[in-house]
């Protein structure tokens, strides 16, 4: 059920909180041995807090919160070894204002180790499994959040984004989620990955849902409605339909366009200036910034990280100074760039990735003819470049490839969250690619 | 690039020590990574200002 119509079911007496989370519990004890989407359930706390929520627009709805942001009483391992004993005292903002807001935390999600990876196959917490086909990887590193909100074991769930960490697991496992403008979103209270491009958002099963929890996230409103594509200007992004893409992922992102031009919308091509090589110089922050954030623990407890981790951390030890400061300068000009290249259109279109999920084949994770890195830069490729300027991106499901879910992004100017939200909700009023189940939805 | 006696000298200075496998790792990491790192200044604009936050929210 969709979050909107779970927060109609509770105000209107439909529904109790204690049933609402009742059921939550229920999925995740029959489903979650499967997924492996969280890492921890608070069943006795939510039960007891589902007794007096908070008033608010979430009243009595169940969540849950990626593993890297703090609920006070409640582990925060960041999917590590090194973070298995930490228990925060207090909520991060973000949770805080969910919960005033209503919402009743019922547990922590899986995520990559540290949100450090597109994969989420902890070493520590295992790999969390793709509803849609359990030996395909759900993504990361937020892969926990997509996996629990695709079958359903809840109807919203926070993710963190730094270089596509909501947008990755979203779209291989057909959900909406949006990383929302940088800096829109309080992120006090999470553990960092890269402190200039982190951000916390949520993700649902559609651009309202969504909505509602980015509201209560950013204490702002984001009006979806009425949603009417005639009056949309699209920008597609041409450059993300060349290259290493997958023609069958193109042609479903090609319709989705079709489907809102025949409603009315207009699409031109674009071609953002520095386009290739804003994920590049995204990584030249984050690199170095990460590093710095583990530095301490790189020195003390090493062997405690998973090895893909730890290699990407020791490598941040490299990064020159000068390139950081080189990736400062750009993304200035790089933001300043794109915002004139955005100046006809009201946002840009492209495909969120250009692979569906891949599959995982004797426990490890089938690359194809690529390396792990190579894969992850080519994900980044589609990613990274909109994290780089802290624009808002919203990914939605927009059709199916073997099976397996395909998704579009709408990308908008930075603190226009609403534009994205507003066009994701025209397209999902247009279609019911948001709206399939899983097979294992039904138990 | 530095090599790998150099590489354990500026991890060392920071206080890590580096295994064979982490320096292998990183060796196949850096060879791709630091090139286009480098080819990131001739991107730069002649006038491009220092770096700096992005701006702020509107009022």
């Amino acid at each position: 059920v969709s979050l909107v119509a779970l927060a109609r079911a509770l105000r209107s007496g439909e529904l109790s909180p204690a049933e609402a989370v009742g059921t939550a519990l229920r999925r995740i004890e029959e489903l979650d041995g499967t997924l492996n989407a969280f890492i921890s359930v608070r069943a006795e706390e939510a039960l007891r807090e589902a007794g007096a929520p908070s008033e608010g627009p979430l009243w009595g709805v169940p969540i849950a919160v990626k593993d890297v942001i703090d609920v006070a009483g409640t582990p925060t391992t960041a999917g590590s070894r090194i973070l298995a004993a930490n228990v925060p005292v207090e909520d991060a903002a973000a949770v805080a204002r969910l919960r005033a807001a209503g919402a009743i935390v019922v547990g922590k999600l899986n995520t990559h180790e540290f949100a450090y990876g597109p994969l989420t196959t902890s070493e520590h917490f295992g790999r969390a499994c793709n509803p849609w086909s359990l030996d395909h990887v759900c993504g990361g590193s937020s892969g926990g959040s997509g996996a629990a909100v695709a079958a359903g074991l809840v109807s919203g769930a926070l993710g963190t984004d730094t270089a596509g960490s909501i947008r990755i697991p979203a779209a291989f496992c057909g959900v909406t989620g949006i990383r929302p403008s940088t800096g829109l979103v309080p992120t006090q209270g999470m553990v960092p990955l890269s402190w200039s491009v982190d951000t916390i958002g949520p993700m649902a099963r559609s651009a309202e849902d969504c909505a509602v929890l980015l509201d209560v996230l950013a204490d702002a409103h984001h009006d979806t409605g009425p949603g009417d594509p005639r009056a949309l200007r699209i920008g597609v992004a041409e450059t993300l339909f060349e290259g290493e893409l997958d023609a069958r992922v193109a042609g479903f992102v090609r319709d989705a366009l079709d489907a809102l031009c025949e409603a009315g919308a207009a699409a031109v091509s674009l071609e953002p200036p520095y386009l290739e090589h804003a994920g590049l110089v995204q990584q030249a922050l984050q690199f170095p910034e990460a590093t710095a954030i583990h530095l301490e623990w790189l020195r003390t407890r090493a062997d405690e990280y998973g090895a893909d981790v730890r290699g990407r951390l020791l490598a941040g030890l490299f990064v020159p100074a000068t390139a950081y400061v080189t990736a400062l300068r750009l993304r200035s000009v790089i933001a300043a760039a794109f915002e004139e290249a955005i100046a006809p259109v009201d946002l840009l279109a492209a495909p969120t990735l250009p692979v569906v999920a891949p599959r995982v084949v004797g426990g490890a994770v089938d690359f194809g003819a690529a390396s792990e890195n190579v894969f992850r830069q080519s994900l980044l490729r589609y990613t990274a470049p909109w994290s780089l300027v802290g624009w808002p991106v919203v990914s939605v499901p927009c059709g199916f490839v073997d099976g397996l879910p395909v998704a579009i992004s709408f990308i908008g100017r930075r603190f226009d969250d609403a534009a994205v939200l507003r066009a994701a909700a025209a397209f999902q009023r247009l279609t019911d690619w948001h709206t399939r189940e899983p097979p294992i939805w039904a138990g | 690039m530095p090599g790998d006696e150099g590489l354990r000298a500026l991890a060392a200075a920071q206080g890590i020590e580096l295994s064979d496998e982490d320096l292998e790792g990183v060796q196949g990491f850096l060879g791709v990574f630091l090139p286009a790192l480098a080819r990131l200044d001739e991107l730069l604009p002649p006038d491009a200002p220092g770096p700096g936050a992005l701006s702020p929210a509107p009022e």
